[in-house]
């Protein structure tokens, strides 16, 4: 076992391994619906990207997703979607990719408040070995932000590269009536979505911390199963 | 007359509030121990054993009367302040150990110094040479026994070389041969300097100690010097 020198991040990731099941669900979780709201948001910019600005996406294409471009030159966007359709359409996956985005929220925040309640006792020490209850706070704001990280990580450089495959897939055996729009997803997007998901992870760490972390070291103590 | 001690505990009350009703832990507690002490306290449970330690270390508040440790007066200090005095004077052990489980024992020897900037893991690796776990540093404390947990407790309490340990029941949880080794390393410590005050129900433990107190009802009912011969007479403790 190697050891390095022994600071508050090896603290955090020692209890994400420890606690593997539940850092995966929250992993999980989260990734899949960050690239959901990628996804809608991709076709969102696939549908209503003017053709016209076709080299300047092709760019933005090229720096986000590696090999996007090549599938850019092969398909086109279909230009004859009428607008009535397009917008309902994208209500509805807005709508979709709301509901969604507040189950991830309320699944994140309940794991993590259940994780918390079980920690009492690890927080009671922490403060008895003189932690003030900020110090406390920081540790679980940091393995919240990693959580929220390595979700985004898997969520942009696993999850999308899979939907534009599938998405290319699913064009190149496009049938009548069916339509597919060509992933697009701007930097910025992608940049915003690491945001979203750090700060949504940081919002949920705190909110089911708050509570326990603001008690008295000595309850927290008592606490016992 | 008004000589300093180490700690001076003067007409401490203190009550909890459980459905309404307030029960009382410490009812005008005084006590006064000088440094290098080494003090048992014993009595019934309930009796305040618990709250009196946390009060010395800083983890809870008085309701009024006057606690100070090492000349400082923690009714005088936020929360964080406080925070700060349990890092650097005050060692704590529990009766269950209270280990992080996902750490091996040398981290969790380090986790008192977690945000410092020194490195402290040699002094932590010689800590726990020092309670015989020389050769289970990497080792998780489900791999450990519940003597080999308290021991690795104890050299999370000594990291940040504090002035007194308090040690809640530290032998409840372990057979009684492990226990006389846990409290010979206790007077080891304390030989060496450590004022040390711990609670507990084993008249043998508390035999050892230099000073005995009984507390009954949030009162000290007795003090007394232990003999010489580390054998104290007590009627049998019954909770
Ligand atoms: N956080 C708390 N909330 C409510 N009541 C408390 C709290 N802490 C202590 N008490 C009450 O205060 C009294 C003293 O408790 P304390 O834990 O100090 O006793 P003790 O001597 O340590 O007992 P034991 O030997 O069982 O550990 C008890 O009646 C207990 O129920
Ligand atoms: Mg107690």
């Amino acid at each position: 076992m190697a050891r390095g020198t022994f600071n508050s991040a090896s603290y955090g990731l020692s209890h994400l391994r420890h606690d593997l099941l539940r850092t995966v669900s929250m992993i999980s979780t989260l990734s899949i619906t960050i690239a959901f709201l990628l996804l809608i948001s991709s076709l969102y910019f696939g549908m209503t990207t003017e053709l016209s600005s076709g080299d300047e996406r092709k760019g933005i294409l090229e720096g986000t997703i590696p090999g996007s471009l090549d599938m850019y030159q092969e398909f086109q966007i279909d230009d004859s979607i009428p607008e009535e359709a397009r917008t309902t359409l994208m209500n509805w996956l807005f709508l979709t990719s709301f509901l969604i985005f507040v189950v991830a929220l309320f699944i994140i925040y309940n794991t993590m408040a259940i994780a918390v309640e079980e920690r009492r006792a690890e927080i009671g020490v922490l403060r008895s070995v003189g932690f003030s209850s900020r110090e406390v706070m920081r540790i679980f704001l940091a393995e919240g932000a990693f959580i929220g990280l390595i979700s985004w990580v898997i969520a942009v450089f696993l999850g999308m590269p899979l939907i534009v495959n599938l998405s290319v897939y699913l064009i190149d055996r496009g049938e009548q009536g069916v339509f597919f729009v060509q992933p697009t997803i701007p930097y910025e997007l992608t940049l915003l979505s690491l945001v979203l998901s750090v700060a949504l992870c940081l919002g949920s760490t705190y909110l089911a911390t708050k509570r326990s972390v603001l008690m008295s070291p000595v309850d927290m103590l008592r606490h016992r199963d | 007359m008004d000589d300093v001690h180490f700690i001076e505990i003067e007409d401490v009350h203190k009550g909890y509030t459980v459905g309404g009703s307030l029960v009382k832990a410490l009812d005008g507690f005084s006590l006064h121990l000088d440094e290098g002490e080494m003090c048992a306290l014993m009595g019934p449970s309930g009796a305040g054993k618990t709250t009196l330690l946390n009060i010395i270390g800083g983890l809870d508040t008085v309701d009024s009367g006057k606690v100070v440790v090492g000349g400082i007066d923690l009714n005088r200090l936020g929360e964080s302040q406080k925070a700060s005095f349990r890092k650097h004077n005050v060692g704590f052990i529990f009766q269950f150990f209270n280990l992080i489980p996902s750490l091996t024992a040398l981290e969790n020897v380090l986790v008192p110094a977690m945000f410092g900037r020194s490195d402290l893991s040699q002094r932590a690796e010689d800590l726990l040479v020092r309670v015989g776990l020389g050769k289970r540093l990497d080792h998780l404390p489900k791999m450990m026994s519940g003597g080999e947990r308290q021991r690795v407790a104890i050299a999370r309490a000594l990291i940040n070389d504090p002035k007194v340990l308090l040690a809640d029941e530290p032998t409840g949880n372990i057979d009684s041969e492990t226990a006389r080794e846990i409290v010979h390393l206790f007077q080891e410590l304390n030989n060496e300097g450590t004022t040390m005050i711990f609670a507990t129900h084993d008249r043998l433990v508390a035999g050892r100690a230099k000073v005995m107190i009984r507390i009954r009802d949030g009162r000290i009912s007795s003090r007394k010097k232990s003999p010489k011969d580390g054998m104290i007479h007590l009627r049998d403790e019954k909770e």
